[in-house]
């Protein structure tokens, strides 16, 4: 290689090259026509003085007999002109001019010329150069007449120069050489087509050629002109199979795509499957992807390419979402929390709003959740304590009032101090139980309410009871009537915890039943079950709130229920006390007329 | 004559002994179980001051308050308000839209709500 130019590529190198090669032979060409012209041309003139000369010798003889030497000078200076001779003369024997075509040297002497000696036949020469440089051939033959020499002829010829020569040749130079060089360039240009697509190809192959070897081939296909490119095309194709072709990968390879598309299938069931709503939306705000529970929560089907503030907010007012609708601010993160009006419930949603930038999504992330659960927990906490609140400080004010008032006062009589302490005295109480309860509820919440059985008679069991709530009875004027069974076996059951159970019961029947009413306690053993039913004649439950008088802290809104003290706990307390023996309670109540609580347990 | 006192509270033990303290402090008192009750006995009698709970069925002590602005006689009526919820932060408010005089906070001294419906009919005076 004589120069290197990678950027040139392939297929101009070669024209580059065929140029190149080409004009050094159409020159050596030329210089080779230059010189075979120059020898031709030389030989040519040589032929012809050699013939000129026969006959200018045989005038010269014929003249010489007929006139003697008198003619010979105007038959030279004829010869010189006829020849273009540098001159022309006759020597005699005895080596003077005795004529010449330049007439001054008639008479003298002749000079010989240095050089090479030549020899045609009987003529002979000499190749000289004279003071001017130039080269002449100067040819001598012996002048005879009756077979006796008068003289020598001589005739000096000037040689072509080789820029004569090249002069000559220069007027055939349009057509010697500028044809085949117009042949050269045109073959140029077809080559340079029938390379046009290895020039693609080659710079395919370079780019290849500087990857690292790992990298993996990317080839293209060329326009195809010729079956070479079409060649080059199924190459290409050859390759992308093979590359596709998980049969010709490597088993690493193969084990990468498996566990990659395998993990994209479970990303995608995961994602469909999460009970939160995900969605994608592009920067223009067009869903590009929902799962499934965006439709469950929306209670309504979501198709992609539509916009998400559209399902978001169907109806006009837009107050609740206004932080996912401002336009100013759609490029930070927003939560805020939609209530939905289902058909048979509402709902309250938290949705959020993440922007994400990166190469593969642009747009934002929106999670949906639904948070009704949460919402009527917190306002079920809030209920609470509320509840909690105000059990506590009424008791708490009243006590307070009273002893603050008896320390104060000086002039409370006894009676006064007595129904003082009383309520004191009552208030504590009912504070300790509101604390018991709300000890018990909170173990029920925690699972950590426990039950301890043990061996019990009914008999002992009832009769506890009915210590307890005959008092209550007795203060109101209520007829209370136990109907108990004849035979009363042992049972199984937690004994200070069933009896906190029928006090409650009774002395919530005690409580709601006006003055002078009926209350029943009526125990039946059946084989493996007790029932007990507690039935009043109090002011009865309403039906709306029949289905939640076992809710903690629920307190019916009926007056005569209000101006009560409760908390709210008890029959919550005493249905989980029943339900840990495996048993179950159940009301039925008629408003104004009474209602009956019955607990069946199974007993040992 | 003797200053009359509305008490409401369906607490009726507090009432109660709220009743006392004011009685010996010379009111001429009366008490009611609710907001209801309350305001029917305001159109019977006119008060010159009430002392009413928060915390009642039917009709908070809030919405006693607005419904008495309404009677004629009770617009300047001085009125206190015993609460169990911590209302006493939300005092100034109450006063210049309900007119509320003074909130308590259970549990609240009697002598105090004493003292302070004397130094308000005093002011009114």
């Amino acid at each position: 290689m004589f120069f290197r130019r990678p950027n040139l590529g392939l297929p101009r190198r070669v024209v580059a090259y065929y140029l190149l090669f080409c004009v050094i032979a159409v020159a050596w060409l030329s210089v080779g026509v230059l010189v075979t012209s120059h020898s031709v041309l030389n030989t040519r003139g040589v032929n012809s003085s050699l013939s000129r000369l026969g006959k200018l010798t045989a005038a010269l003889e014929v003249e010489y007999i007929r006139g003697g030497l008198t003619n010979l000078q105007s038959l030279v200076s004829q010869a010189k002109s006829e020849f273009r001779a540098h001159y022309c003369s006759i020597e005699s024997p005895t080596g003077k001019f005795l004529a010449h075509s330049n007439p001054q040297f008639i008479g003298q002497k002749v000079q010989e010329h240095e050089g090479s000696h030549l020899r045609w036949g009987s003529i002979t020469g000499v190749r000289f150069t004279d003071e001017a440089g130039k080269t002449h051939q100067e040819y001598r033959v012996t002048l005879m007449a009756h077979g006796q020499p008068f003289g020598s002829l001589r005739v000096a010829v000037s040689e072509p120069s080789l820029w004569c020569t090249f002069s000559e040749v220069a007027r055939l130079a349009p057509i010697a050489i500028l044809i085949p060089l117009a042949v050269v360039a045109l073959g140029a240009v077809v080559l340079g087509r029938v390379t046009s697509p290895i020039s693609e190809i080659s710079k395919q192959i370079q780019h290849l050629a500087e990857l690292p070897q790992e990298a993996s081939v990317e080839l293209t296909t060329v326009p195809v002109h010729d079956t070479f490119s079409l060649g080059w095309n199924r190459i290409v194709e050859a390759l992308a199979r093979l590359q596709e072709n998980p049969e010709n990968q490597s088993l690493e390879q193969r084990l990468q795509a498996a566990t990659s598309s395998r993990r994209e299938s479970q990303h995608a069931d995961i994602l469909q499957n999460l009970p939160e709503g995900v969605a994608v939306t592009d920067m223009e705000g067009r869903i590009t992807f929902v799962n499934r529970a965006v439709a469950s929560l929306l209670g309504e089907t979501v198709p992609e390419g539509t916009e998400m503030q559209k399902w978001l907010c169907p109806s006009d007012d837009t107050t609740e979402a206004a932080p996912l609708l401002d336009p100013q601010l759609a490029s930070r993160p927003a939560v805020c929390e939609l209530h939905r009006h289902g058909e048979h419930a509402d709902r309250v949603l938290r949705v959020s709003r993440q922007p994400v930038k990166n190469p593969r999504i642009q747009g934002q992330v929106w999670c949906l959740r639904d948070i009704t659960q949460q919402k009527l927990a917190e306002k079920m906490r809030d209920q609470f304590i509320d509840t909690a609140t105000h059990e506590l400080r009424t008791p708490l004010s009243n006590i307070k009032a009273y002893a603050e008032t008896m320390v104060t006062c000086d002039e409370i009589d006894v009676e006064e101090q007595k129904e003082f302490c009383n309520i004191i005295n009552s208030e504590v109480t009912r504070l300790a139980r509101f604390v018991d309860d709300l000890l018990s509820i909170s173990s029920m919440e925690m699972g950590s309410l426990s039950i301890d059985k043990q061996k019990v008679e009914t008999a002992r069991l009832l009769e506890e009871v009915l210590e307890k709530v005959d008092p209550v009875m007795q203060q109101k004027s209520i007829t209370f009537t136990a109907e108990l069974p004849e035979k009363m076996p042992e049972v199984r059951l937690d004994k200070d915890k069933f009896i906190a159970v029928l006090v409650n019961l009774l002395g919530n029947a005690a409580k709601y039943t006006p003055n002078g009413g009926r209350v029943t306690l009526r125990v039946k053993l059946d084989n493996s079950l007790m029932q007990v039913d507690v039935e009043d004649t109090g002011v009865g439950i309403a039906p709306e709130e029949v289905s939640k008088v076992f809710e903690k802290f629920f307190r019916s809104s009926d007056p005569r229920v209000q101006n009560e003290t409760g908390t709210g706990l008890g029959l919550s307390l005493a249905c989980e006390v029943v339900r840990m023996h495996g048993g179950e309670i159940t009301v039925e109540s008629i408003l104004n007329q009474g209602s009956t609580f019955t607990i069946t347990i199974p007993v040992e | 004559m003797a200053k009359k006192a509305l008490i409401v509270d369906d607490n009726l033990a507090l009432a109660r002994v709220t009743q006392f303290a004011l009685d010996r402090a010379g009111f001429e008192t009366q008490t009611a179980r609710n907001g209801r009750l309350a305001l029917e006995a305001a159109q019977l009698m006119q008060f010159d001051v009430v002392v009413t709970d928060q915390q009642m069925p039917e009709l908070t002590g809030i919405e006693l308050c607005s419904e008495l602005r309404k009677l004629p006689g009770y617009q300047d009526c001085p009125i206190i308000l015993l609460t169990a919820k911590g209302l006493e932060l939300e005092l100034p408010r109450l006063r210049e839209e309900l007119g509320i005089s003074g909130v308590f906070s259970k549990p609240f001294s009697p002598a105090a709500v004493v003292r302070a419906v004397e130094d308000l009919l005093n002011t009114y005076v």
